[in-house]
């Protein structure tokens, strides 16, 4: 405990004014102030101030990404093994997710701090925690296949143009780290579409065994032929509802796992800082709509029309979107009322996007951003209202 | 059956917003005298809006009564010598702002005359005589108006006076304690107001509150639940409004409304004053008689040592710190010791559960703890942009949205700011407080709500 304050006493006095790395002061004070909040008192009323801060706030998000993590690591590990025809063993299995997961970890965090601590230091404010996070969701919605300069430039795309050129955390009107997968979606479509993107092959093979089908849930429900049962066709590709739900499939890093999506966001709930409005109201809205499209469909009209709505829910990635990246609280609506139309808006546009535009497989990600758009317009409105109610005070 | 005890069924406001602080240190009830001090002084810096002129020089001998200072923008309103004797000190700050100016009390304490007055002549008298004698006595400035909270206009009929008893800050004077006794006092102070107010006037108290409604009998007629600031006059106004017009109500403290009672009867200018001392300094957290423009040092006599203390005037949240050896304030009635905080956190303190962290916030187990806890004047975090967790509208107890409200302020649209209800705000502080990101919104709200009050009434 000593060695540590000494460690920070001895190291922070480069960094203070007048130091070697002065500049460099937002960095060294986003790492001290972890270990030990900084001693600064209130300077007018009211004299005593509530013990929340923004790095306790998103350091909750992160203890509650954790878990995708750790799923992430074993899911990568695992189908990368099926795939290459390796035993399930677990240490194994771990081993190689690790190999696959961690040094996109790394390299997101590396130039997802640089950035940080260069716009920090430019402006001279202390760093803004919220690139932890946009850090830590940025690679779970990465397929494992990607290659590092792909998810250093992702990570880049999202910090500066998601967020920094709009002044930084809490300016941005769109969620950072979806701003940067899209990139990458659009930029580079080779690696980062498809079927074959989302297993890490192992031990030396270049194609996976024959028993090993890469085809991921929403790839096999856009491209069934089989109307109003689609159930059966999932069935065939061996996903039962139960696979579905824990996510043991190939898919991005982490956000396969619907029940730790779930998980995820009740603990946020509970903590009160993801709001549960915007997260009924994704959910709501992707049941409705995927209803909707059930009693319009025709004979002769895509099949992926009749899936069952809750299979929306289960599959891809899209608890994930609802529970992380929906709820962030800066790009998503910012009124309550407005934020039960904003989640709204982003299932709907889930499902549509799911089912009716062939290229983009997994539409939840291009729904949120599409809403982040709208959010403002939305608050407007409510604000608007809200205040015709109020008696005039002028 | 016609019975005489049958009333019109009371109002109670409810407020569903507010938080209270679960802060250690309340005072009870027990009152005690505060050792005779030698020494008096009245702070002009901290009179809100007033702009004072100096009436006497060092040296100058006064009377109790005598004016010190009087108020440029109208020389009619001048506050007066807590005590009889010489000035024996007056201390500027920056920029020539009169901090302090103290009285050394002699032994004979000479006082001012002023008129004295009996229910049945205040029941006889004009209101223009009235506002005169408590212009002349030093106290109208005791009496508030709101929005601005500056003291009130003497020309004005106010559409109400709210009289609210019963403040959830903590920590201020328990009505019980400094009513106790003066019962027919509140009641000549009351008619006072009536007459001021010609008609309307509110006394208000907690709807828990038995004890006091059997005290002042028949004289409560509003009351309030909920949580911190419900007891505020302008929050009850902001709930009870039909119409634009009464939106200057005024409002007096209950222990002030003894005050100019007192000042009225005995015809001399008032000395006493019941302060509270709380908080996590207070040895023993109770209410002082002492008198008004005290040393903070008699007060806070007994003190826990092992701090380095803020001596709070007023409340916890809207109070104002003040060096240990000042005074008490013209129209203070509580003190409050908190500690500074001002140290670093405990080692990774970010990723402790928080049992005993308050917070509005459900973030910490503090949630699930019932107990009241130690705070200190610490921010507890580094300043951040507004990541519009939505914290600050949860609380404002009349529906401002202060994460909108001040950024129309900064971007300079004072009509939109106006709009989302900038002079409803009642300067709770509560905003400021929960904010995460640690932005000073309520500063920032009330220095709007000031800067538009200067600007309207230069014109």
């Amino acid at each position: 405990m000593n060695r540590i304050e000494k460690f920070f006493e001895t190291t922070g006095k480069h960094f203070k004014k007048g130091g070697k790395l002065e500049k460099l002061w937002p960095f060294y004070e986003s790492i001290e102030s972890v270990f030990f909040a900084p001693a600064r008192v209130s300077r007018v009323a009211p004299n005593v101030r509530d013990c929340l801060d923004v790095k306790r706030y998103m350091m909750l998000v992160i203890v509650a990404l954790l878990p995708h993590y750790a799923f992430g690591i074993y899911n990568v590990g695992y189908q990368s093994h099926l795939a290459s025809g390796l035993g399930t063993d677990f240490w194994p299995v771990i081993w190689t997710g690790l190999k696959a997961v961690v040094p996109i970890v790394v390299v997101v965090y590396a130039f997802g701090f640089a950035w940080e601590t260069l716009f920090a230091a430019v402006r001279k404010h202390e760093m803004s925690e919220g690139v932890l996070v946009t850090c830590a969701l940025l690679p779970l919605t990465l397929p494992p296949t990607i290659p590092l300069w792909q998810a250093a430039l992702g990570i880049s795309f999202g910090i500066v143009i998601g967020k920094e050129i709009f002044g930084g955390t809490g300016r941005n009107f769109l969620n950072p780290a979806l701003t940067g997968r899209a990139f990458l979606y659009f930029a580079y479509p080779a690696q980062n579409s498809g079927d074959a993107i989302w297993t890490v092959l192992s031990g030396g093979n270049t194609s996976p065994v024959d028993a090993f089908t890469g085809a991921t849930p929403l790839s096999i429900a856009a491209a069934s032929e089989s109307f109003g049962n689609l159930q059966s066709a999932f069935a065939d590709a061996g996903y039962s509802n139960a696979k579905l739900f824990f996510g043991l499939y190939p898919g991005s890093i982490g956000g396969t796992a619907t029940f730790l999506s779930v998980a995820g966001a009740a603990f946020l709930i509970i903590l009160g800082i993801a709001n549960y409005r915007i997260i009924f109201g994704c959910i709501l809205g992707l049941l409705g709509t995927g209803l909707l499209l059930n009693l319009v469909a025709v004979e002769g009209s895509s099949p992926y029309l009749t899936l069952n709505p809750l299979y929306h829910l289960i599959m891809g990635g899209s608890m994930f979107a609802f529970a992380y990246m929906a709820t962030d609280p800066v790009s998503a609506a910012h009124m309550q009322g407005a934020r039960w139309v904003f989640g709204f808006g982003i299932g709907a546009l889930t499902v549509l996007i799911r089912v009716f535009n062939v290229a983009f497989l997994e539409g939840v990600g291009l729904a949120v951003l599409f809403m982040n758009l709208f959010a403002p317009l939305l608050d407007h409105l409510e604000i608007k209202m809200k205040l015709r109610k109020r008696i005039p005070n002028v | 059956m016609k019975s005489d005890i049958e009333k019109p069924p009371m109002k109670t406001i409810r407020i569903k917003k507010g938080y209270n602080l679960k802060v250690i240190g309340s005072p009870s009830t027990t009152s005690q005298k505060t050792e005779q001090p030698t020494r008096l002084a009245l702070l002009p810096e901290h009179i809100p809006f007033v702009k004072p002129r100096l009436k006497v020089a060092k040296g100058d001998s006064v009377l109790l009564g005598s004016p010190l200072i009087e108020d440029k923008r109208n020389t009619d309103i001048q506050f007066l010598s807590p005590g009889g004797g010489h000035v024996a000190d007056i201390r500027f700050g920056p920029r020539r702002v009169i901090q302090e100016i103290t009285i050394q009390l002699d032994n004979t304490e000479k006082a001012i005359e002023f008129e004295r007055f009996s229910q049945e002549d205040i029941d006889k008298m004009s209101r223009e005589q009235l506002v005169q004698a408590l212009v002349a006595g030093g106290l109208w400035p005791l009496i508030k108006e709101l929005p601005f909270r500056d003291y009130a206009r003497t020309d004005f009929v106010p559409p109400a006076v709210f009289i609210s008893f019963n403040s959830l800050e903590p920590f201020h004077p328990a009505p019980k304690v400094y009513l106790f006794g003066n019962e027919a006092l509140f009641r000549f102070g009351l008619s006072v107001l009536e007459k001021l107010a010609e008609g309307r006037v509110y006394v208000c108290r907690h709807l828990a509150d038995a004890e006091l409604a059997s005290m002042l009998d028949g004289l409560i007629n509003l009351t309030y639940a909920g949580n911190y600031p419900a007891h505020d006059a302008g929050v009850l106004l902001y709930h009870m409004k039909s119409s634009p017009d009464e939106n200057r109500s005024w409002f007096v403290d209950g222990q002030d409304v003894v005050l100019i009672a007192r000042l009225l009867r005995d015809g001399v200018y008032p000395t006493e004053r019941i302060v509270s001392l709380g908080g996590p300094g207070a040895r023993q957290p109770k209410h002082f008689i002492t008198r008004m423009g005290a040393p903070l040092s008699v007060i806070a006599a007994e003190r826990n040592e092992n701090e380095n203390w803020r001596y709070i005037q007023g409340g916890i949240m809207t109070g104002y710190g003040t060096l240990p050896h000042s005074y008490l304030g013209f129209s203070e009635t509580a003190l409050n010791l908190v500690p500074e905080g001002n140290r670093k956190g405990e080692l990774l303190g970010l990723f402790n559960p928080g049992y005993r962290k308050p917070s509005f916030s459900r973030a910490f187990f503090s949630a699930f703890n019932r107990e009241k806890l130690e705070m200190d004047c610490s921010m507890h975090g580094g300043e951040r942009a507004c990541i519009a967790c939505g914290y600050c509208a949860l609380v404002c107890p009349v529906d401002i949205l202060p994460q909108f409200t001040y950024k129309a302020i900064l971007a300079g649209e004072v009509e939109e700011s106006l709009e989302h209800g900038l002079l409803d705000c009642v300067e709770c502080t509560l905003c400021s407080y929960v904010c995460p990101s640690k932005i000073e919104l309520f500063e920032t709200l009330k220095n709007a709500k000031a800067e538009f009050y200067k600007e309207q009434t230069s014109r």
